[in-house]
């Protein structure tokens, strides 16, 4: 952006208007006038999908083949993408409210559990690099092409080359015939990382996905088991719910929440929230308990999305939305009480994002634990949205030269002030206390 | 087609293509009402996200939207300038969706949206203008937790709010409070007027025109109706005082008679002073101005008497 101030002329900024225009042309084209190909949405859908996951989920918006645009547009920056698809928003109209729906309806594609070593229904790692070396692919450009477009994902680089198709989520209509069932598609085919029950062994090592001998292979997945809580709840290890039912969940979209918001508001708030800002809070969150919260479950899945048919009244699956779920569990003692059952946090997210998941899982579990006393709920309700601290970061970047010039006329008063004080006291009129108090200025 | 019919009964007749859907404007309609109906009380609402940056106007553009329509006529203003970047892009969303009329003078302007200054030119009956607020909470500063401002509102405490004034006057020799200064408006509410020089507070009180102030990013309106009592908050004994530079004057049109900034000198120059508000002073350079125009003297009481040192009822 051009310095918008400082002309030295009364008609200044007749000048800007266009200097400001050609900012915005400018930012359109490749830095240091590059000759890369322009990019189609078809490859960042595909190829950078966690960025396109990211973008939606901040936005709160699901709309894989807009997300693309947008963040192809913000030049790759997930919130600057974020910001775009959340001013589309506001351009549509709200037609209607889905019906709630469980996470038993969730069609898995990941599911892993820290709890247990072989939970019911069993354990599905799904598409990660998080058990792949963080070793920088080097392969020469021409070979990895070769690769990409030649073979089905059966060699060592396949970790690096075979994690971003996506299609089942990212086809332009939301949705692909393959996702459809439970009985989706075959682990060991489109997972080349060889997903499977007992790899979450002790090593937790999982070098050589492309050794997964197909004659060994696991049983069929459970691609909509159980979830750990009611197995949990079964064995009768975790607290009653301690919060009553929400049948009309709180909207931080359309009414500004306070400090007494239901738990539904601080989900939604964290669902949304800037993906970093809610892992420092948590992270760095002086409310958390000694030791930490375990995962039960950390599951990516399609979820249905149903409305109620305006005609005939009944439910209607309209489409099917990715998100990631983490329910965690840690055992918070509160005063004259033994800690014999645990907690329950839940973390539900738009998209694949681990991070942000369990993240929101381990703050539900602390606000749920601090519910009515001095806990991080105003930080989790008023500063987490990525767009409301980006906006006052880039506000500073406006002219504030009015305001300015009232701050260092102040300034300048109680300097005046203590002279003529001082010059008082010479007189021996009155004492002045010398130290500077910090200004009362609150904007 | 059925679908055609549904989308009609859910969501009314097709409207504009725009970037502002009309349930959400009337939504901004109702609340800019009760914040008209409870002057200085700040209404919650259900901000919507804009295509600008949430701090750069958010609010306002969407009370502004809410507001308009076509033949309108908009002044948007930034600093008291209409070219600014800001306030050009923000004119030009509006004017480009709703296709009202851009407009520079004050006097002829429907609806005046401004960052941070209110215009010179005294606004006249059936003038709106709309300010982009930053920060709406005057106890923001006083105490931190929300539920407590609440409860301070409700109840008319602004205890701590005076004890405030009074430390800044006892540790500084005078109130530190620089834009934004705190008001009370029609003897009820303390409401932070967003940040507008102290030179532009006592143009609120007692005006012809309609004041709304949105918050975006906060999700908050309030509003200044005609003909309402806004008085800064001061002592008795301690007149309030706007920005005053002995022998500043604007070295474009000679005078103090506007808000002037502060502009540093090139290669060891001495800094100059000219007037923040684009309009006033292009006519006062074209010797336009007539004399009746509202400006304090500098260091004046302004024309509302002083609040007392007690909380209002």
């Amino acid at each position: 952006m051009t310095p918008p101030e400082g002309s030295r002329e009364g008609s200044g900024g007749q000048e800007r208007q266009p200097a400001a225009e050609a900012a915005a042309r400018l930012a359109g084209r490749p830095r240091h006038g590059g000759s890369g190909r322009r990019l189609e949405l078809d490859q960042i859908m595909e190829r950078l999908p966690l960025a396109v996951d990211r973008a939606m989920g901040e936005a709160g918006l699901w709309a894989p083949a807009l997300a693309a645009r947008a963040l192809r547009q913000a030049q790759g920056d997930p919130l600057g993408a974020a910001q775009l698809l959340r001013a589309h928003r506001t351009t549509l109209p709200r037609l209607a409210v889905s019906t709630p729906v469980t996470s038993e309806d969730l069609s898995v594609t990941r599911r892993i559990s820290s709890a247990f070593r072989n939970p019911p229904g069993g354990q599905l790692l799904g598409r990660t690099l998080d058990y792949v070396g963080r070793l920088l692919d080097l392969l020469p450009e021409d070979e990895g092409r070769m690769r990409a477009a030649g073979d089905t994902g059966t060699t060592a680089a396949v970790a690096h080359e075979g994690n971003g198709s996506h299609a089942h989520v990212h086809g332009a209509d939301g949705s692909h015939a393959h996702v459809h069932g439970a009985d989706g598609f075959h682990a060991h085919v489109s997972e080349p990382d060889g997903s499977h029950a007992h790899v979450h062994e002790a090593d937790g090592s999982h070098a050589h996905p492309h050794e997964v001998n197909e004659t060994d292979a696991p049983a069929p997945v459970d691609r909509s088991p159980r979830n750990l809580l009611a197995v949990l709840r079964s064995m009768d290890v975790v607290a009653p719910p301690t919060e009553g039912a929400d049948p009309e969940p709180f909207d931080v979209t359309r009414a500004a929440p306070r400090g007494d918001a239901p738990r539904s508001a601080w989900l939604q708030a964290m669902a949304r929230a800037d993906t970093g800002s809610l892992m420092h809070t948590w992270y760095g969150s002086n409310w958390r308990p000694s030791g930490h919260e375990i995962p039960g479950e950390v599951r990516h899945g399609m979820l249905p999305v149903r409305v109620t048919h305006p005609s005939t009244g009944r439910a209607v699956t309209v489409t099917r939305v990715l998100v990631s779920e983490v329910q965690t569990f840690h055992s918070l003692t509160r005063a004259g009480e033994l800690g014999r059952t645990l907690d329950v946090g839940y973390g539900l997210c738009f998209g694949r994002n681990d991070r942000k998941a369990i993240s929101m899982a381990g703050l539900d579990l602390m606000l749920t634990h601090h519910r009515g006393s001095e806990g991080p709920l105003d930080e989790v309700l008023f500063t987490l949205d990525g767009l409301d601290s980006i906006g006052y970061a880039q506000h500073l970047k406006l002219p504030h030269h009015v305001e300015f010039r009232s701050l260092v006329e102040r300034g300048r008063a109680v300097a005046a002030g203590r002279a003529a004080a001082t010059a008082r006291v010479d007189h021996g009129d009155l004492a002045v206390p010398a130290d500077r108090a910090d200004h009362g200025d609150k904007q | 087609m059925s679908t055609t019919r549904n989308l009609d009964r859910l969501a009314g007749p097709e409207q504009r293509a725009g970037i502002f859907d009309e349930l959400s404007k009337r939504e901004i309609r109702r609340a800019i009402l009760s914040g008209v109906a409870i002057p200085g009380y700040q209404v919650p609402f259900g901000s919507r996200e804009m295509p600008v940056a949430r701090g750069w106007g958010s609010g306002g553009l969407q009370a502004t939207l809410a507001l308009v329509g076509e033949g309108t006529r908009l002044k948007v203003i930034d600093q008291g300038e209409d070219a600014g970047v800001n306030a050009s892009n923000l004119r030009r969303l509006v004017v480009d969706h709703v296709g009202c009329v851009p407009e520079t003078d004050t006097r002829a302007a429907d609806v005046i949206q401004s960052r941070h200054r209110i215009p010179e030119q005294p606004l006249a009956q059936g003038q709106v203008l709309v300010l982009q607020v930053p920060g709406p909470e005057p106890l923001a500063g006083i105490v931190k937790e929300m539920d407590e401002q609440r409860r301070m509102h409700a109840e008319a405490d602004y205890a701590k709010m005076w004890v405030r004034l009074y430390e800044d006057i006892v540790h500084n020799g005078v109130i530190t409070a620089s834009a934004g200064y705190p008001v009370l408006v029609e003897g009820r509410y303390v409401m932070t007027p967003s940040p507008i020089p102290r030179w532009d507070v006592p143009k609120l009180h007692d005006s012809e025109g309609l004041t709304i102030l949105a918050a975006g990013r906060e999700k908050r309106i309030f509003a200044v109706p005609p003909h309402t009592r806004v008085e800064p908050l001061t002592f008795e004994d301690r007149p309030f005082e706007v920005e005053f530079t002995p022998g500043a004057a604007c070295r474009m049109c000679g005078t103090a008679r506007g808000y002037i900034v502060e502009e540093p000198g090139e290669g060891g120059a001495p800094p100059s002073w000219v007037c923040s508000d684009a309009d006033f002073r292009q006519r006062c350079h074209a010797g336009e101005l007539g004399p009746v125009l509202n400006t304090p003297a500098a260091g004046s009481t302004p024309a509302a008497p002083a609040p007392k040192e007690t909380s209002a009822r």
